[in-house]
């Protein structure tokens, strides 16, 4: 029986039998790691409130090796981001991150990038960055870092580098990049970008983190949003489950003003 | 399970639907059910269909009843002014037992859970704006889900719907259980526990 150690966030969480929980983790030393917490649904846990969506701790698990769940022994609370689930908005865009970081990497595969990546989003989110915005900059770096670049300097239908004259431009998702005016032609439902967008995409991508989440995106926020969605459902195969939850919530902290 | 006679095999399949329940206890039950007098086993199998034919929700409040509207709701000695919001029955129950609530309730089925895709849609919250505005003179709403994410999102969404409407909204009080060591306490309950502390009278 392995003992494994490592700080590691909850990103997600389901009850088991009678008072037992499955909880998700993206540790810094293990990558995703699934694991069964005893009795973690019992008011008077050993883990308490630890073991909620987001929480940063230190997470202490026995591996027996016989099966792809392991013992959760201990887990720590080092950060709560209690702040980020006090507000829909940002719970709903923190959610997504969450299940972005867990359905796009595989089990036991360490990815100290995208741990960063995780733990500065949500500390962006409690500082009060505008949620939207956080995503954005979480999304583009996070299928950057797990190889899912999409090409924005060249069609990837022919590979002309000067196709681009007019606005607004052609993003194939599924063909990994922006295509010119004769290849969108041949496929229909392509997503159609502003030139403000595409630029918006290669700055973030150059900017350190502090620098992209400071900046306002405009316009471009919400088609690149889109465009996340799109490319993140196309990985999955099938629409994120956090997107209806965020534009419910949108849609509702709108109407209250 | 290609080797097991065809009646057995069916019942393994239909009990490893329910929650928590996996192959091998699926099994278990199945062999367990066997060898249990005919008699036995048909009172669960008729308790299973009256459940289902004689049960509903009740549409005032969604609690499940054998009579529509339910025990509580048609209990004129209950203040009808006070309504207890709660994401299951089961809720409703455990608050019933503590027999310190002499108010009404109102089950949502559910609350909000982003990572599942659960959104106010999928909730009985439609339902409860229809009571409030039904004129019943609701003087308190009290937000009893659960004290996780999905029970404090609930909370928080549902307390945002309700305050425009005048009504009071409160929230049931987290922190420390009865009987538990300071010392044991996560920092997040013992932060909520400080955070909702009240003077000593």
């Amino acid at each position: 029986m392995a003992l494994g150690k490592s700080a590691a966030v909850v990103i997600g969480s389901f009850p088991l039998g009678e008072s037992d929980r499955v909880v998700t983790f993206f540790s810094r030393q293990h990558g995703k790691v699934r694991g069964v917490a005893r009795a973690a649904r019992r008011i008077k846990s050993k883990f308490g409130g630890a073991l909620e969506l987001l929480t940063l701790g230190e997470l202490i698990f026995f591996d027996t090796g016989r099966s792809d769940l392991v013992r959760v022994d201990h887990f720590d609370v080092l950060r709560p981001f209690d702040r980020v689930r006090e507000d829909l908005e940002r719970l709903g865009q923190a959610a997504w991150m969450a299940e972005c970081v867990g359905r796009l990497t595989a089990e036991r595969d360490p990815n100290v990038a995208v741990y960063g990546l995780l733990l500065r989003g949500l500390k962006s989110l409690e500082a009060g960055v505008p949620p939207q915005r956080v995503a954005v900059v979480f999304g583009v770096r996070l299928v950057d870092a797990l190889g899912h670049r999409l090409r924005v300097d060249a069609c990837v239908g022919c590979g002309r580098r000067d196709a681009f004259g007019g606005a607004p431009l052609t993003m194939d998702v599924e063909a990994g990049g922006l295509v010119c005016a004769a290849c969108a032609s041949a496929v229909p439902g392509l997503l159609r970008l502003q030139s403000g967008s595409v630029a918006a995409l290669r700055r973030l991508r150059g900017q350190a983190w502090d620098e992209a989440v400071g900046t306002q995106l405009g316009g471009a926020e919400g088609e690149l949003r889109q465009l996340l969605d799109r490319q993140v459902a196309l990985l999955i195969g099938q629409p994120t489950r956090t997107s209806r939850f965020v534009r419910e919530m949108e849609r509702f902290s709108g109407e209250r003003g | 399970m290609a080797h097991y006679p065809e009646p057995v095999a069916r019942l393994i399949e239909a009990l490893q639907r329910l929650p928590g329940i996996g192959p091998k206890t699926a099994q278990r039950l199945t062999f367990f059910l066997l060898k249990r007098p005919a008699e036995e086993v048909r009172e669960l199998s008729e308790a299973l269909v009256a459940v289902k034919d004689r049960i509903v929700y009740c549409q005032t409040c969604f609690n499940v009843t054998d009579e529509d509207p339910c025990r509580i709701c048609r209990d004129p000695g209950r203040d009808a002014r006070l309504i207890c919001v709660v994401e299951e029955p089961n809720d409703l129950l455990a608050m019933e037992r503590t027999g310190e609530f002499r108010g009404r309730y109102h089950v949502l089925l559910g609350a909000l859970s982003p990572l599942d895709g659960i959104g106010p849609e999928d909730l009985k919250v439609r339902e409860l704006l229809a009571r409030l505005d039904a004129g019943a003179g609701t003087a308190e709403v009290i937000l009893a889900t659960n004290p996780n994410v999905e029970g404090e999102a609930t909370a928080l969404y549902l307390a945002k719907l309700l305050r425009p409407l005048g009504v009071k909204v409160t929230r049931i009080a987290r922190g420390l259980p009865v009987g538990g060591d300071l010392e044991y306490a996560d920092q997040v309950t013992l932060s909520k526990a400080l955070e909702g502390r009240r003077e000593i009278s």
